[in-house]
């Protein structure tokens, strides 16, 4: 009688736990590349050529969001401050420090402090600021709170699911106009309850897009 | 958790050495590995002395552990932020900001505002403050931006190849001006184009009175305003005719394309719009007729009411003859001996001028000779219309020599310096003066040019020219308003600008060009220099610096010594042709033959991309030959049985013989031209224009002569038995009887003013139940959009709950089918151009196309399909629809998309998400409408002579390119749909600034956009407005309006497809005692005789004028020529 099976066939109990082996290996990558923090960049806090600290400006001296992205609430970007915006104060403070050489350098050449880009949206999203802030989203929604950072590091996902989140259910996330800019204050929902915030966003006509032309173009 | 960072202080290298490589050295620190990078980056290739590979990369490892980010390096490439160094006023980086400029083009020019993206113009649209125009622009205007990152331009100013600086071009300009300052000039020779420049004309004047002896030449090749020496001689003035189509009720054009090649052209469309538009009974019968004889065929006639075919050189008999019937003065009746046209037209056409005494107008061709001229002054004077629908301006007299009599100097050696500026002499000039040898016999020839093209290759100095939009400058439009060119941008290569080349030869203390441009608008302004010029840079032009219109007399004397030269006309046959050269569509004169966006968009017309042919009317190609035999009646482009299996036009290649001189050129049979007469489009067979442009379509410009500059008699055709393939768009050219659109006559049986909703009554919703049923029939628009159930499918359908739905109506009506709004679309959306060879595949890009169709009332049922009729129509009517995505309601691509790529949006968009789309292609199948667009290849990162490379052909997009793209619409990549968004960026950008304006202005709740604050790009460029966008839901908005119009239909509205955009009918409005009067449009003859056969339909049979039923193979017209 011959055999049933090839004498191959020995080592395909060997193969198949290769095999699974590889799926499951392959499966473990993926889940670590694309479902973890590190894909969305949480937490990415790359070292600037300044080490500007928000907490000190911002937590401590008190300064506005606005005195330095001060194109935020006309443009779709959040605008780097010019190296001359530093300088407005830094040439009367702590106008020799080494650590400023970089901003008078540029302030004199004109060239680019080449800050690094923490928060980025792919391509072929095409967020705007301006809108946001001017209809009731404060800027500690995405950035965290960038008044308590030193260094300042990717506070939220920033994927569509967080975009989202929001967009699905405005009435949670929205603040009082004086609040927008105020990273420690409460929103609507947290301090008056949901109605408050629901009552908000029917006021206000708040109708975040939720379909792909809102974000893509 | 709280992150705490003690951040090192910078080594000096961070306060010195470059700032790129600057984010893991520090996170690191490690002082070994801070050493290493002392040196260049290591990148693997150039490892640091003394470490070995292994060390290396453990030190590597180990700085990316440290800086806690493992991965990320290869997640995300590190990206920086460079904001400026000093603060630029005005700029904030994300908004736009807009200037007002003009693009100057002989002599006049489009007052423009530009679109700048942090410094660099992307897009431009027309001047509003300039009322003509109410802010549209035109075709070339919209392509001139691409000509501004043509990485093909002249990027150096160089002499005998070697290159120079700006000094020392500096120094050479000034040395030919002090060299000649000692002989007066003499010896010196200047050839320039035409002009408006204030400035310019002001620099000339001065240059003439320091040099007197110095020659200062003009020359154009292709003339787009009427000759001054015919108003010469009828006025005694130098005046030249500004027309006022929206008072004119009856125009009749001679040979005048005033919809395209006339200069105006943008404000005559807009202003015989005027007189077209139609929204009620009384405008239907209010609206202006159009008459038109013309031996090609244009967009003009296109839009005729009464088309008449006629050769150029027969258009001087036909005017004699016509102000014989206007005037009743046999003065020119002898010019008009032998003129074979019907009696009856000419009569007839005569008698309804007569009956709109002062709100008529008669335009001849500015190619046409000075006596037809002179003889449309004299009607247009009988009839009153001077002063009412035809206004008189004074212009400079013609100051310079022309380009033969400069010929004249060179060969008498009389010329030792020759300043070409701009043009393209070596490629353009009459052929009869032998340019090219001319040029090389003159011992310096200094080119100032923007491309280094045929005339710079015989130059021995090349100055590289600024593009408009880097230049100070000034010029007039053609109603003499005199208008800024701003720069957008400084010189990108260092060219130079015409005014300042000539203040340098000038000798002039100051040449810088904004000093030049100052001093002339303040000298004409007068008052507040400084205010006046903020105010003239504000506005985009001087506050009223039109010409005023001057009384001008008619002297029927004067003319007559005008006509002792008039030339006597010939018949034309097989073997006696005429030729006509015309301004090509799109290449105008061969100037913008390296423009991708221009050279790809069809000709209106012939719909041929990418070449030009030779035009020949279907009686002629018989006679030769090529008539495509045997084809079926709507593909009239597969010739003989090497029609090519594609179905591409294959066409014969042929030699025109005009007085020895030959040139051979595909043929393109062309329904509706002259019998006799060749029309040849000039500006293709560029030797050296660029990638682009070099060796598209043949040269017409070796045939053409001094004597003879606009068409001539005595050509011969030739067949030369080769063949060769056109990228033509459109093969087909029938509508097969079907309702694609609509027409009707405005007045008379069966017309607009009896029924005017009789688009209901035509197509299949005549035939079927209505697919909205009879509730839905009665609704509005908006109604329609949001209550009408959408369902009874297995596809979700989306809930329409946007405060905003948005819409848009096409007035077939007024669209003259100029183009502009192709390549408007191709600039705002980033659209790319995919080149000849896959052009002829049909794989253009163009998000809005042009369906051209032609009807000339003969085809029945039995021809589509069967046998009958396979004639091309010899004198057809025309029908022009621009066709872009619907925004279906109930969108059939979405149904067929496996990945939801395309779905609805809650405002009414049909959207693509294109990172999302896979390519299957299978929502281009299943669109009706044929709108979709597939990425077949990376167009943007792939040359387009190495598609078929792959991987090893060169990649990249030239960032002089990447310049040109719109921030705001992303560049698609290969195997990706793409398709009409309605312009979806501008929506959100204007529904955006909006919020922000009234969240600002404490009135938050006010979310809805005003009407009117979006536009499309499609419809802001549109001359006639015959695009109008906007929400349906507000009934106020002008779309709105325009949709509850009873003329309103939906194209293939039976689908059940609900489409937001809708058309309103074509009106015609023939005159019922013309001989070619047709009482139903020919389109709605064959739709009858298709869907009704054997029906008698009184008004559908044409008058004897046509009588095509009769006579089907050698049909006789009313035009014979």
């Amino acid at each position: 009688m011959s055999q049933l099976f090839p004498k191959s066939a020995n080592k395909l109990p060997l193969q198949i736990a290769i095999y699974l082996v590889v799926l499951v290996g392959l499966a473990t990558a993926g889940v670590t590349y694309y479902m973890t923090p590190k894909y969305t960049r949480v937490g990415y806090a790359p070292v600037q050529p300044v080490p500007y600290s928000h907490a000190l400006h911002v937590g401590q001296l008190g300064l506005d969001c606005r005195y330095c992205h001060s194109n935020i609430e006309q443009s779709g970007y959040a605008n780097i401050p010019t190296s001359q915006t530093c300088m407005n104060c830094h040439n009367q403070v702590k106008k020799d420090s080494p650590l400023l050489a970089v901003v008078r350098k540029s302030y004199e050449t004109g060239e680019a402090v080449p800050w690094v880009k923490i928060h980025q949206v792919p391509d072929y999203v095409y967020f705007n600021h301006a809108v946001h802030v001017n209809r009731g989203v404060s800027c500690v929604e995405c950035h965290g709170k960038i008044n308590e950072m030193e260094v300042v590091a990717h506070a939220q996902p920033l994927s569509m699911g967080f975009c989202l989140n929001c967009h699905r259910d405005p009435a949670t996330f929205v603040r009082e106009k004086a609040d927008i800019y105020n990273l420690d204050s409460p929103t609507i929902a947290a301090r008056a309850g949901p109605e408050a915030g629901s009552k908000f966003v029917h006021d206000w006509k708040i109708k975040p897009p939720q379909s792909c032309t809102g974000c893509h173009r | 958790m709280k992150r705490k960072f003690e951040h090192p202080a910078p080594s000096e290298r961070e306060l010195t050495g470059p700032k790129y490589w600057r984010s893991l050295d520090e996170l690191a620190a490690t002082p070994g590995f801070k050493a290493q990078l002392e040196r260049e980056f290591p990148d693997g290739a150039s490892l640091p002395d003394g470490v070995d590979r292994r060390h290396f990369m453990k030190i590597m490892a180990a700085s990316f552990a440290l800086g806690g980010l493992s991965l990320a390096g290869c997640r995300r490439p590190e990206k920086f932020v460079l904001p400026y160094g000093k603060s630029v006023e005005g700029v904030i980086p994300g908004l736009p900001r807009y200037f007002a400029t003009a693009m100057p083009l002989r002599k006049s020019a489009i007052p423009l505002l530009a679109e700048t993206q942090q410094g660099r113009p992307t897009k431009l649209e027309g001047n509003p403050t300039y009322a003509p125009h109410g802010g549209a622009s035109s075709l070339l205007a919209q392509a001139s931006v691409l000509d501004l990152y043509d990485p093909e331009r002249a990027t150096a100013h160089t002499q005998d190849g070697a290159v120079l600086d700006a000094a020392a071009v500096n120094a050479l300009l000034a040395k030919i001006g002090a060299d000649y300052a000692a002989t007066s000039g003499e010896g010196l020779a200047f050839l320039a184009e035409e002009s408006s420049s204030p400035t310019r004309s002001r620099l000339v004047a001065q240059l003439k009175q320091a040099l007197p002896r110095a020659i200062w030449a003009e020359y154009e090749p292709v003339a787009d305003e009427p000759p001054l020496t015919a108003a010469q001689s009828a006025f005694g003035q130098n005046v030249k005719p500004l027309y006022r189509f929206a008072k004119a009720k009856r125009i009749v054009s001679l040979d005048a394309d005033f919809f395209h090649s006339e200069a105006g052209s943008l404000y005559y469309a807009r202003e015989f719009a005027k007189g077209r538009r139609v929204a009620s009974r009384e405008d239907a019968e209010k609206m202006n007729r159009l008459y038109v004889a013309e031996s090609g065929f244009t967009l003009t006639g296109g839009m005729a009411d009464h088309r008449l075919r006629l050769a150029s050189s027969h258009m001087l008999a036909l005017a004699a003859a016509l102000a014989v019937k206007v005037t009743g003065s046999s003065t020119f009746a002898p010019l008009a001996e032998g003129l074979d046209v019907k009696a009856q037209w000419i009569e007839e056409c005569a008698a309804d001028l007569r009956a709109h005494q002062g709100e008529s107008l008669v335009v001849a061709g500015a190619h046409l000779p000075a006596q037809v001229h002179a003889i449309a002054y004299a009607i247009n004077s009988a009839l009153g219309n001077i002063g009412a629908t035809v206004d008189f301006v004074t212009v400079e007299a013609q100051g310079a020599t022309n380009i033969k009599g400069l010929a004249i100097a060179i060969r008498a050696n009389l010329v030792k310096t020759l300043v070409v500026l701009g043009g393209n002499p070596a490629y353009n000039a009459p052929a009869d003066l032998d340019w090219v040898a001319l040029q090389k016999s003159v011992p310096q020839v200094v080119r100032f040019g923007y491309y280094r093209d045929e005339t710079s290759a015989l130059a021995g100095t090349h100055l590289a020219a600024a593009h408009y939009l880097e230049s100070w400058g000034d010029a007039r439009t053609v109603d003499g308003t005199v208008v800024p060119v701003q720069p957008m941008i400084l010189p990108l290569f260092g060219g130079q600008t015409e005014i300042e080349v000539l203040a340098r030869i000038g000798g002039l203390a100051n040449a810088d060009p904004y000093a030049l441009v100052f001093q002339t608008i303040t000298a004409l302004a007068g008052g507040d220099a400084d205010k006046t010029f903020r105010k003239f840079l504000h506005d985009g032009l001087l506050e009223g610096s039109a010409y005023a219109p001057v009384p001008v007399a008619f002297n029927a004397d004067a003319v007559s010594a005008l006509f002792a030269k008039a030339a006597k006309f010939e018949a034309l046959s097989k073997d006696n042709l005429e030729v006509r050269y015309v301004t090509d569509h799109k290449m105008d004169d061969g100037r913008f033959a390296n423009n991708g966006w221009l050279q790809e968009c069809p000709d209106p017309i012939t719909k041929i991309s990418w070449d030009n042919a030779i035009l020949i009317s279907p009686r002629l190609a018989r006679e030769i030959g090529v008539y495509p035999q045997g084809s079926f009646l709507q593909i009239a482009r597969i010739e003989g049985v090497e029609s090519d299996p594609m179905g591409r036009e294959n066409s014969h290649v042929a030699e025109i013989t005009v007085g020895g001189r030959k040139i051979r050129g595909p043929i393109h049979v062309q329904p509706g031209l002259s019998n006799y007469t060749l029309i040849l489009p000039l500006g293709y067979g560029r030797t050296k224009a660029g990638h682009v442009g070099t060796g598209a379509g043949f040269d017409v410009y070796p045939l053409r002569t001094t004597g003879a500059m606009a068409f001539a008699t005595g050509a011969t055709i030739t067949l030369t038995g080769a063949k060769m393939v056109l990228a033509n768009t459109q093969a087909h050219w029938s509508m097969e009887g079907r309702d694609l659109v609509r027409e009707a006559n405005a007045t008379g049986p069966d017309s607009y003013a009896e029924n005017p909703a009789f688009v209901e009554e035509v197509g299949m919703e005549a035939e079927t139940p209505s697919t909205i049923g009879e509730e839905g029939r009665k609704m509005t628009p908006a109604q329609r959009a949001t209550l009408l159930p959408r369902g009874n499918s297995l596809y979700k359908t989306p809930d329409f709950q946007g405060l905003e739905q948005w819409g848009m109506s096409i007035d077939l009506n007024t669209c003259t089918g100029c183009n502009a709004c192709v390549v408007a679309c191709q600039a705002e959306n980033n659209i790319p151009i995919v080149g000849r060879e896959q052009a002829i595949r049909g794989r253009e890009m163009h998000w809005i196309r042009l369906d051209r169709y032609y009807s000339d009332g003969r085809a029945d049922a039995g021809a589509f399909g069967g046998d009958n009729n396979r004639e091309i129509p010899e004198d057809p009517q025309v029908s022009l629809q621009p066709v872009a995505c619907m925004q279906c309601e109930l969108a059939p691509c979405e149904m067929v998309c496996p990945v939801n790529a395309t779905v609805h949006d809650d405002e009414g968009l049909n959207t693509m998400a294109y990172n999302r789309c896979i390519g299957t292609r299978y929502c281009a199948n299943n669109c009706p409408y044929k709108v979709r667009r597939f990425n077949y290849f990376d167009w943007n990162q792939r040359q387009l002579d190495s598609l078929y490379l792959g991987p090893v052909g060169p990649q990249g997009m030239p960032e002089l390119v990447q310049m040109a793209k719109n921030p705001e619409v992303t560049v698609r990549m290969r195997g990706v749909m793409e398709k009409c968004t309605y312009c979806t960026q501008r929506i959100q950008n204007g529904k955006i600034q909006h919020k922000v304006k009234t969240a600002q202005a404490g009135n938050p709740a006010d979310v809805i956009v005003p009407d009117g604050t979006i536009k499309s790009a499609c419809q802001q460029v549109c001359p006639v407005e015959a695009i109008v966008f906007g929400n349906i839901l507000d009934p106020e908005s002008v779309v709105s309006k325009a949709k509850a119009l009873s003329q309103d239909y939906s194209l293939l509205g039976y689908l059940n497809v609900r489409p937001r955009t809708t058309y309103l009918a074509k009106l015609r409005n023939p005159n019922p005692r013309m001989p070619d009067y047709a009482a139903l449009p020919l389109s709605r003859v064959e739709h009858d005789r298709k869907n009704h056969p054997g029906e008698a339909h009184p008004a559908a049979e044409p008058k004897t004028g046509r009588e095509h039923a009769a006579q089907p193979v050698n049909p006789t017209f009313g035009g014979l020529s």
